[in-house]
């Protein structure tokens, strides 16, 4: 009985040994900096680790007394706002473009500007994207990491078993409900998927086809701004989804599907069209290593209207405001070397491209540009041998994207927009009689009081 | 349940001390410590310590987050009654009540009746109880994150997926379960009943045989069938066990949130958001921070109801349970 | 009390003699028999079948058996790469941890209030019944902002497992549940020990714990089976995932992991539950576990 109890003490000792160290924070030495920095999202590939790892290994190599910690990281409303509130988000971490000034304003990021300005190629920022990045008082309190603009990716595997032909995919919505249906009937998969999640996907895909067809979710900016949600261009993309859901049947059956659960699906060959945003093909490899065969990207249909455009977001690093002088200055390194290097510096690009490529990471995924129109062709233009995604299968983006308008995401209280329309989004999918317009007008006075209260 | 002792002798020498019926001493430290006052505090300490921290102070914090607004950023400032009419006035607070209500009425009418009859059932096995009871307890055990993934496999609303597979063999189907507005709450029901019901059928069941097998020996001499000895019999003879597990399970229901959350997350259309979710929602879904004046104030106000339920539900029912 | 294997007495003798009630019984009994195992075993069944089926299969055929073979590499997949032994044995270190807890604190608190039973005794009696009144979910928020930032010492055991294992301790339901056992415990044993010279210490370890072991195993199989059930609070506190319990894992990576090797990490996490349910029984099931605490 005694030592049962002696070993159980000194089996708890242990465990709160390991307990309390797992609690234990940052910095150890006074000559050593170390920060933690967001890595991949949970569940990517042993590759996709590796990858990250050369990287901070060359990083450290450079910077001797700076120790970087990596800690996976994946941006969800829920987790981040817990995380925010927690204080335990990594040190350097991202954020999208529709938060990253409202978190700036409330004083949640730190300050970037005196070590931005010391960045050699900080003039060259494209002006619409860096002001992402920019607080109300002109401060820079993130750096851009990765533009987008949405996109139509589709299977070209499924298309050819359908009888389409995978090198023209539709370029008009007319064609886009007449090749799902086209796909549903001849392969049994749903040929067009949309997202509907509660996590604010759906409304954020529901803009994107308002914004192709013409309309605007908000009029004005700030606590000021307002909502015109139910204005009759998302009449028509409701309407729109209602037929190709309910006549066509062209939908599938599964009408939760999120970011990730969209990529999950059409990678294990689900789905035949969906919308997302253009740089989702990395994800598609890293997590679920899709057959690159199968891959189409192409622009998404706009309407032959003046304010017709497509929704274009990014994500920005930013880094955690409380931490001292010589960490930012690390953050500073770690973001201009991880994020940025690659897209001014030749060295730089071609050895991130090297290491991407070792560790079968997809190399030249459609970006756009964060820096002048020069530098984006010169940065490509680097690391052309690199290139291992199907490129060739993604021609249609590239042709037909620097044509289109891009418009950015709704700048008030960007999340509370979404998440207003999310509700009108499953109703359309999930019941043939929902009265839209009613819908809508709720919606719209739900967002307009998120707006008001600057939330 | 007493709390509070009946009168007695003193048993413990240290007791006399402190007992009502004796001269008392000075209370002074010494004597304190010599009565086995400082005993008793050291054996309280961590009751003291890990309830004082961890519950009854954020309780009253609750009550006092209610009355304000908080963020992280600044101080917090006293807002009166602001919180609890923002909550009443929410178009989305009559729904998560309905649905909420939905479910417990739902969970009550098939997790309560069926339990009993299966427990009647087993409790008349003759041979190897014990495996129906393995059986039937199997799904409580299961980690209830594990339940609902693997109900959310089979609720797949395409024809392939298992349960629609299933009842396309016998011709029905296919279902949009978690899909549908309608089918929705019901489908939780359906899981919540399936990972509840085994650890409410073994409560009766250990009722039932504690059942005085004489007084169906007297009723079956009176003449009485089956039926009549179950409602006769049965029924009042575990009345407390059923009062109590009835109360336990609209006091758990009512906090439902694991299956709303992990299986539709609230949708479609709300259609499956309860009270618990919503106040997790004001908490923690806005990615720019919570309102935690309005999550404190809906935790008020649905641990209000529950309280008073409770106690409405006690006096009505102690009428029946004493008789 | 009626024994055990000899039916709870609704059917008399006379009626068990009966053809039509033997068979109809024996018909009742039979339909609750396969009702159980395709309701109780069915779904547990089918997710070990599954965990060793390719994904297609899975997707396209769920309820055939093995059309293409066995994928054990789901499994291995699910050990190392999904590494549900981490999140298993993080599982297991909670449970620990809260169990530990809560019996210190149970004990204790118990001992005192029922046994040295100081003056003031019915008033924390009066405020740990209260407690049991009021539903959890009044503690979340402030519980979570106090977690963030502890007041006075203004740390964070975000990430920590103090942050359950306190927290954990708090239930008032152990505490009045052992107050009682103790209450029932023959006090002469008390007085003959004191009269021995035993101090409250003593009389603490060296009578009334080993008194306890049967309310001791009632307030532990509730404390295991709670810990390793719980979602919302380690969900909410735990953000790092190397520490992570499986109930908070398994849903974050869901997305990340292709169904096959998702369902073999589900299986692989319900086997130690499953497995120690089928060896304690006894507890779970018997006079002592939940019958007889609710009888009392």
């Amino acid at each position: 009985m005694k030592s049962t109890r002696v070993a159980m003490i000194v089996v708890a000792a242990v465990v709160l040994g390991i307990g309390a160290s797992t609690a234990a924070g940052s910095t150890r030495s006074a000559k050593r900096v170390t920060i933690s920095v967001a890595s991949l999202i949970p569940g990517s590939t042993q590759a996709a680790i590796n990858q990250f790892n050369a990287q901070v290994k060359e990083f450290e190599r450079k910077n001797p007394t700076i120790k970087v910690k990596p800690v996976e990281y994946q941006w969800t409303a829920p987790t981040f706002a817990a995380k925010l509130a927690a204080g335990t988000l990594p040190t350097v971490f991202e954020v999208p473009f529709t938060d990253a000034r409202t978190l700036g304003d409330n004083g949640q990021l730190a300050n970037l500007t005196p070590y931005f300005k010391r960045l050699p190629y900080h003039k060259k920022y494209n002006k619409a994207v860096i002001a992402e990045g920019t607080d109300a008082k002109g401060q820079i309190i993130a750096l851009p990491k990765g533009a987008y603009a949405q996109a139509l990716h589709y299977n070209r595997a499924l298309f050819k078993q359908a009888g389409l032909n995978p090198n023209k995919p539709p370029t008009t919505w007319g064609q886009i409900r007449k090749d799902a249906r086209i796909i549903t009937q001849k392969t049994g998969k749903p040929g067009y998927v949309e997202m509907a999640k509660n996590d604010n996907t759906a409304g954020w895909i529901l803009t994107t086809l308002v914004y192709s067809l013409g309309g605007r979710m908000e009029k004005g900016i700030g606590t000021h701004a307002k909502a015109t949600l139910n204005n009759r261009y998302t009449i028509q993309a409701l309407n729109m989804l209602k037929a190709m859901r309910w006549t066509d049947n062209s939908m599938g059956s599964n009408f939760d599907l999120g970011w990730s659960d969209i990529n999950q699906a059409f990678a294990a060959g689900q789905i035949g069209m969906y919308i997302s945003g253009s740089d989702v093909y990395t994800n598609l490899v890293q997590a679920y290593n899709v057959n690159p065969s199968i891959y189409g990207l192409t622009t998404i249909p706009l309407a032959k209207n003046k304010k017709a455009g497509v929704l274009g977001g990014g994500t920005l690093a930013a880094v955690r405001p409380k931490v001292n002088k010589a960490q930012l200055a690390a953050a500073m390194k770690w973001i201009s070397f991880f994020y940025e290097q690659p897209l001014v510096s030749k060295k730089q690009a071609i050895r991130n491209a090297k290491t991407l490529v070792a560790n079968h990471q997809p190399v030249g995924v459609p970006a756009l540009p964060l820096f002048n129109k020069k530098q984006y062709n010169l940065a490509n233009h680097w690391i052309k041998r690199y290139i291992n995604v199907p490129l060739g299968h993604m021609r249609p983006f590239l042709n037909g994207i620097f044509k289109q308008k891009l418009i950015p995401e709704p700048e008030a209280s960007t999340q509370s927009v979404y998440n207003a329309l999310n509700a009108v989004v499953e109703a359309v999918l999930t019941n043939q009689n929902t009265n839209v317009v009613q819908m809508l007008q709720q919606a719209n006075a739900q967002a307009q009081a998120a707006i008001k209260q600057g939330s | 349940m007493t709390t509070v002792d009946q009168p007695r002798e003193p048993a413990l020498p240290s007791e006399r001390g402190l007992s009502r019926s004796y001269a008392r001493p000075r209370r002074t430290p010494l004597n304190w410590v010599r009565g086995g006052g400082l005993a008793a505090f050291l054996f309280l300490l961590p009751l003291f310590f890990v309830f004082g921290a961890f519950s009854w102070y954020p309780i009253v914090r609750t009550a006092i987050m209610s009355f304000q607004h908080t963020n992280f950023v600044q101080a917090p400032t006293w807002v009166g009654f602001q919180n609890f009419a923002a909550v009443w006035h929410d178009p989305q607070f009559p729904i998560a009540v309905k649905n909420t209500a939905y479910f417990a009425l739902l969970a009550l009418l098939f997790g309560y009746p069926i339990p009993l009859v299966a427990a009647v059932l087993m409790s008349e096995v003759r041979k190897r109880r014990g495996f129906y009871s393995v059986l039937a307890f199997l799904p409580v055990v299961i980690p209830p994150v594990v339940g609902v993934l693997l109900w959310k496999t089979f609720y797949d609303a395409s024809s392939q997926g298992v349960f629609n597979t299933v009842l396309h063999w016998v011709g029905l189907g296919p279902y949009p379960w978690l899909q549908s507005q309608q089918w929705a709450m019901p489908s939780l029901v359906l899981y919540s009943t399936w990972a509840n019901a085994g650890a409410t059928m073994i409560i009766y069941l250990a009722a039932l045989i504690g059942v005085n097998p004489e007084l169906y020996e007297a009723a079956s001499v009176d003449g009485a069938g089956l039926v009549r000895k179950v409602w006769h019999i049965t029924l009042p003879q575990i009345r407390a066990v059923l009062l109590v597990t009835m109360i336990l399970q609209i006091i758990g229901t009512a906090q439902v949130f694991l299956e709303p959350y992990l299986f539709t997350d609230g949708g479609p259309v709300h259609a499956t958001l309860t009270v618990m979710l919503l106040i997790y929602n004001y908490a923690f879904g806005n990615s720019l921070g919570g309102d935690y004046g309005k999550a404190t104030a809906l935790s008020l106000m649905l641990a209000g109801f529950l309280i008073v339920f409770s106690l409405v539900y006690l006096r009505a029912t102690r009428s029946w349970s004493t008789r | 009390m009626s024994k055990p294997d000899s039916g709870g007495g609704l059917i008399s003798e006379i009626d068990w003699r009966k053809p039509s009630t033997r068979w109809g019984m024996r018909t009742l009994h039979a339909l609750l028999l396969v009702g159980l195992v395709v309701i109780g075993l069915g779904p547990i069944l089918w997710l070990a079948k599954s965990a060793i089926t390719p994904t297609i299969d899975t997707i396209s055929h769920p309820m055939a058996l093995f059309p293409h073979g066995a994928a054990w590499s789901n499994l291995s997949q699910a050990w190392s790469g999904v590494q549900v032994g981490r999140y298993f044995w993080n599982t297991v270190v909670i449970a620990f941890g809260s169990w530990a807890v809560q019996i210190v604190v149970a004990t204790t608190g118990g001992f005192a209030l029922s046994v040295l039973r100081p003056r003031y005794a019915p008033i924390i009696k009066g405020l740990l019944l209260a407690t049991l009144f009021i539903p959890a979910i009044v503690l979340l928020v402030p519980l979570y902002i106090e977690v963030v930032r502890l007041p006075i010492v203004h740390k964070s055991l975000i990430d920590s497992y103090w942050a359950l294992w306190l927290p954990y301790g708090a239930s008032a339901f152990n505490v009045i549940l052992v107050t009682r056992f103790f209450d029932n415990l023959p006090r002469e044993i008390f007085e003959a020990a004191e009269i021995d010279g035993a101090g409250p210490f003593q009389l603490f370890r060296r009578i009334v714990l080993p008194m306890s072991k049967p309310i001791l195993g009632v307030v532990s199989v509730f404390a295991v089976l709670a810990s390793w059930k719980d979602f919302l609070w380690p969900f909410l506190v735990l953000t790092n995932p190397n520490v992570q319990p499986l109930s908070v894992r398994l849903p974050s990576i869901e997305l990340q992991t292709s169904l096959g090797v998702f369902l073999a990490a589900m299986f692989i996490a319900c086997l130690v539950p499953i497995g120690g349910f089928l060896i304690f029984q006894r507890s779970f099931l018997g006079g002592t576990g939940l019958g007889g605490a609710i009888k009392g």
